[in-house]
């Protein structure tokens, strides 16, 4: 790696919020590493400064209460939520998506924040979180504000997150009956790949939610369904709010089909 | 920055640039080159290493943040010159060809085993598909993991012919 970059790792919260008042310029927060180290390496970020926290003993550990519901902190990793067996119980759907992001030694180092927070469109977390009504908690020096998960993102790897602002925490609200669901990817291969496009179909509440990723600049999400409702209405609502593109991966048509193809699938599925 | 850190329980410390990758300091600095740099990206897992126990590719981690880490890498899995028994099922297997994905492979296989002591074709899979191989086509390796859990019930490898 040619570009050069100072590295810090504060050891608590306020001393990190504190750095970013000051330095927010030209600084890049480091959790996994998975996309920032890359992207340093490509050219396509420049940091002076790299900002490690996974020294804060706070922003680790998935905690989960009735009240609160699932509470996922910066240095949680995604392999983190594959083994915990409160997610298993009440939120598999998030294990549905967890499992098909990257390869396993990513999973290892990938967090959950670091996934939402770079705002990709075929980010893998986002349709599951966007179905459950996730809250994003951010923090700076100036305060703390929640935001929920579908105004966070306002475009490709855009969020309203400000340059001193990092994301604390994300709140996934309890479910009565468990967060129910099924998500789907379409990849070249079985293994590690990033999505043409995934689709994640859930019952919330006793309503329908279905989300998309790499068929719009963000991933998106519909309001809550009523459970009977026609599959073709389902189709209908779901197409209007994509707007897919032509790329490397595939043509805006070939998506616009395997969405239509994966909502009935997994409507069907879900529904029973 | 100082760093110290143990590779294959052994102790370093060493002053190493921030933009240095984990990858970089243990081939380079450490003098350990069976850990291979393939995409320098984190798609093909010949960098793979062991760091506090989970399997990281070691090209996505900066050596600074290994500061105070357990790492392990391949040349620590043979003991006194004796192959593990996971070296020992890919050589008999065949999983070996040209062998630039094989130390990554087994760091790989070697978590795969610890979290599934008996593991399906599928786990195999989902465990090993963070590492490439362009030579074996992956199924003598499939079949070495299953050999190294006693799993394999087809024994057709040049190596068994006439045992």
């Amino acid at each position: 790696m040619l570009h050069q970059f100072s590295y810090v790792a504060p050891k608590s919260r306020e001393e990190l919020l504190d750095l970013l008042s000051t330095d927010y310029a030209h600084a890049k927060i480091l959790a996994g590493g998975t996309d920032l180290l890359v992207n340093i390496r490509n050219g396509t970020v420049k940091p002076g400064m790299v900002i490690d926290i996974k020294k804060i003993k706070e922003f680790s550990g998935i905690t989960y209460s009735k009240g609160e519901g699932l509470v996922l902190r910066p240095a949680v990793t995604i392999n983190d939520v594959l083994r915990d067996p409160t997610v298993r119980d009440y939120f598999p759907l998030l294990q549905e998506c967890g499992h098909d992001l990257a390869s396993y030694q990513i999973r290892n180092r990938a967090t959950v924040i670091g996934n939402v927070v770079n705002a990709s469109p075929c980010s893998d977390m986002a349709p599951a979180l966007l179905c459950l009504d996730s809250q994003v908690v951010l923090a700076s020096s100036r305060g703390t504000r929640t935001v929920p998960l579908k105004e966070f993102f306002i475009g490709v790897k855009k969020t309203v997150l400000a340059p001193d602002e990092i994301v604390e925490r994300i709140i996934v609200p309890t479910q009565a009956k468990g967060a129910i669901g099924k998500y789907r990817k379409l990849k070249r291969i079985n293994g590690h790949d990033l999505g043409i496009i995934g689709v994640a179909v859930a019952v919330v509440n006793g309503h329908v939610r279905i989300a998309v990723s790499s068929a719009a600049p963000t991933p998106v999400v519909t309001e809550g369904l009523p459970m009977d409702i026609q599959v073709d209405e389902a189709v209908e609502i779901t197409m209007n709010m994509i707007s897919p593109i032509s790329d490397v991966r595939c043509t805006k048509e070939y998506r616009e089909f395997m969405v239509n193809t994966f909502v009935r699938r997994l409507l069907a599925e879900v529904r029973g | 920055m100082k760093i110290r850190l143990t590779v294959n329980s052994q102790v370093y410390e060493r002053d190493v640039a921030e933009n240095r990758t984990l990858l970089r300091f243990i081939r380079e600095d450490v003098g350990l080159t069976g850990t291979k740099e393939g995409c320098g990206a984190g798609e093909c897992g010949a960098c793979t290493v062991y760091m506090n126990g989970k399997t990281v590719n070691s090209c996505m981690v900066l050596a600074v943040e290994a500061d105070g880490a357990a790492i392990e890498t391949i040349e620590g899995e043979a003991v006194d010159g004796m192959l593990s028994k996971l070296q020992e099922a890919f050589d008999r297997n065949h999983a070996v060809q040209c062998g630039f994905c094989t130390p990554g492979m087994l760091i790989s296989a070697k978590e795969l085993i610890h979290n599934h002591p008996k593991p399906t074709v599928e786990q195999i899979k989902e465990g090993l598909e963070g590492n490439l191989c362009r030579c074996t086509g992956y199924q003598q390796i499939i079949e070495a993991v299953l050999d190294t859990t006693g799993q394999l019930t087809r024994k057709e490898g040049l190596e068994y012919a006439g045992k």
